[in-house]
């Protein structure tokens, strides 16, 4: 009895917790606590779509959710995958015994480890943007698919603006439908309030019948609806209910601000809701996350070949120059399946438009850009655990045969 | 031994960099000041809320003038392209365009117009449904259906399962049929998308549709 007994003193409790992680039971739990993660988290695509499952299921430390009437409790993704490092990092690699037979095992563990970890990065450090251009513009920065900010701007009368005050999308996206937030800063005359964000949305005249179901306020003749958000999340278009107001005391302007407001194509310019406290002109609108980067992109020339007789495109590529400083100017080829990769930055041809573009039309194309520091861990994570099971397999091989000799030799003396 | 502690330290110092990076966000009461790009300082600093939010500023074709985005004249046109498979038939005086694809052509989806907001967003929506026998759906339902963009503004998504009749003259029932559509109502305008067909069949070119509708757009020249 007294062999069995847990010694839980608090001077133990290092050696517990050692033994707790490093236990083969925990991987054997977490891997089958994946498997279920997994499978929720796919079934959860076809209401929720792939970006918002992912969150969901794969990023989180805690799901707590319902599918159908089924109530989903489960440690999240990257709790589960926190554990499984600490325990491959202390069970497999730390604790295991070192001996040449197990040589190869260690490796492919590395392996694994190296593939966890890079998934970590690209979860927290990975950046997803795209860049739309017609030939003949250049750009030093990319869009976010996603993420839109709140951003407030001193306008020209003919609609120039040096600088802007943005709201990151981070905390933007964190203010519910009915709740109130007010956003200061110094250098601006007054203070932003948010009555209400919407991920998904759609202004609706008050003339139109479906506006008497609405329950917003409305102004200047619209209301806005928030809507179902969309499986796929770059297709929601948020919206908010603005007021603002002057730190002199004037009366609140109170404004309606719609994602559609911001251009669809890249030669239109966004349409911000505009004001004027003082005599000074102000913009508002929800902007798409932007991120600069260290180089410039122009599009010198757009080719985009249709196959003969039907509106399949049969082939699309772009020609860049990458302008850089201190850099000769470099020309570059863009094609499907051949990206850019430079700085980092991986450049996809990604698709075209306008919709409904044809051969000789004007076009713009559109590049998806990726960012990821781990871009290429999965690969060294895969060769190096395909090294280590080939090494294992190897010293199986070698030391079955050698065991199988060894009988045979053995066999042979006493017969 | 030495080895042990390595790795010790290597866990903790993960567990801590994960547990660290979680709290990172932003402050949610101050606006951050940024300078704008070249290519980011200039806006369209437009009147009304009307043309902030597109309404008028991109109507659809008027009667006649909607033609396939490859050999179409006029001003504006209808620009669109033909997903693989389907086959463009004559439009009428209700329908822009028509498609038929289907091995007999027994699955049809076309886009028709309707001045103003088209009889209402919740009777379209119902007359829909009540042609396969589902019961109506209230306003709040219907404005709680997945949206999908048409002419660059969200369109109330409709599927509806079930025993197809078509009425319009018709007395005919098709048995495990579905219907797909898009209905798009503003005081600017209806526009209607309508796919139906048996069931496999439109579930087969849903993407079809969804490349159909992508592709729509209005030309001014």
């Amino acid at each position: 009895m007294a062999k069995n007994s847990i010694d839980w003193s608090p001077g133990n409790w290092p050696k517990l917790l050692y033994q707790f992680f490093t236990s083969f039971k925990l991987a054997t739990t977490v891997l089958f606590l994946m498997l279920l993660v997994t499978l929720f988290g796919t079934l959860d695509q076809v209401d929720n779509g792939l970006h918002k499952a992912k969150e969901i299921y794969f990023h989180s430390w805690f799901i707590n959710e319902t599918m159908g009437s089924l109530p989903v409790i489960l440690p999240g993704g990257m709790l589960l995958m926190l554990i499984l490092f600490v325990n491959m990092t202390l069970g497999a690699i730390v604790k295991v015994r070192k001996r040449w037979r197990g040589a190869g095992l260690l490796i492919s563990h590395f392996g694994m480890l190296l593939l966890l970890a890079g998934g970590f990065i690209t979860n927290q450090f990975a950046t997803d943007d795209y860049i739309a251009l017609y030939p003949g513009m250049s750009s030093s920065k990319v869009e976010s698919y996603r993420e839109w900010q709140l951003e407030v701007m001193p306008l020209s009368k003919d609609g120039q603006a040096e600088k802007a005050w943005l709201y990151p999308s981070d905390v933007l996206d964190t203010v519910r439908p009915d709740e109130q937030r007010t956003i200061q800063t110094e250098a601006l005359p007054f203070d932003v309030v948010i009555n209400g964000y919407s991920k998904n949305a759609m202004p609706i005249p008050t003339s139109a019948p479906m506006a008497a179901s609405v329950t917003g306020k409305e102004i200047d003749g619209f209301k806005l609806s928030p809507q179902k958000p969309s499986t796929e999340a770059e297709q929601n278009l948020p919206g908010a209910y603005v007021e603002f107001r002057p730190k002199n005391g004037a009366d609140p302007i109170e404004g309606i601000l719609w994602a559609g407001s911001y251009y669809f194509d890249p030669r239109e310019k966004p349409m911000p809701f505009t004001f004027e406290v003082g005599d000074q002109l102000y913009g508002a609108l929800l902007a798409k996350k932007s991120r600069p980067l260290p180089f410039e992109v122009r599009l010198d020339e757009f080719i985009f070949e249709r196959h003969p007789g039907v509106t399949t495109p049969r082939n699309y590529e772009s020609r860049i120059t990458r302008i850089e400083e201190g850099q000769p100017d470099k020309p570059v080829e863009i094609k499907m399946n051949e990206p850019m990769r430079y700085e980092g930055y991986t450049f996809f041809q990604e698709s075209f438009g306008p919709a409904g573009s044809n051969p000789g039309d004007d076009m713009y194309s559109q590049f998806a850009v990726a960012k990821n520091p781990a871009d290429q861990w999965p690969l060294w994570a895969l060769v190096i655990n395909g090294i280590g099971l080939g090494i294992h397999f190897i010293i199986m091989l070698v030391s079955y045969s050698s065991r199988a000799r060894k009988k045979r030799s053995a066999t042979e003396a006493t017969s | 031994m030495h080895l042990a502690k390595f790795f010790h330290l290597l866990a903790a110092t993960a567990l801590m960099a994960t547990l660290t990076s979680c709290g990172d966000s932003s402050d949610p009461s101050v606006l951050v000041e940024r300078e704008l790009s070249t290519t980011e300082k200039g806006f369209n600093v437009v009147e009304t809320s009307r043309e902030r939010f597109r309404y008028q500023t991109q109507a659809p074709p008027t009667q006649g003038e909607a033609t396939s985005g490859a050999t179409g004249s006029g001003n504006p046109k209808l620009a669109y392209d033909t997903p693989e498979g389907w086959e463009e038939k004559p439009g009428s005086s209700m329908r822009d365009v028509n498609f038929v694809f289907g091995e007999n052509g027994e699955g049809s989806c076309y886009l028709a117009r309707l001045p103003g907001a088209g009889g209402g967003m919740v009777a379209n929506v119902n007359r829909w449904r009540g042609q396969f026998k589902a019961n109506p759906l209230t306003e709040a339902e219907i404005a709680a259906l997945p949206k999908l963009a048409l002419f660059r503004q969200p369109a109330t998504l409709v599927e509806v399962d079930g025993p197809f009749a078509p009425g319009m003259g018709s007395t005919d029932t098709f048995d495990d049929y579905r219907l797909r559509g898009l209905i798009l109502a503003s005081s600017a305008g209806a526009v209607f998308v309508k796919m139906t067909g048996p069931k496999a069949l439109v579930a087969a070119n849903s993407d079809a549709f969804n490349q159909f509708v992508a592709s729509l757009d209005v030309k001014t020249n």
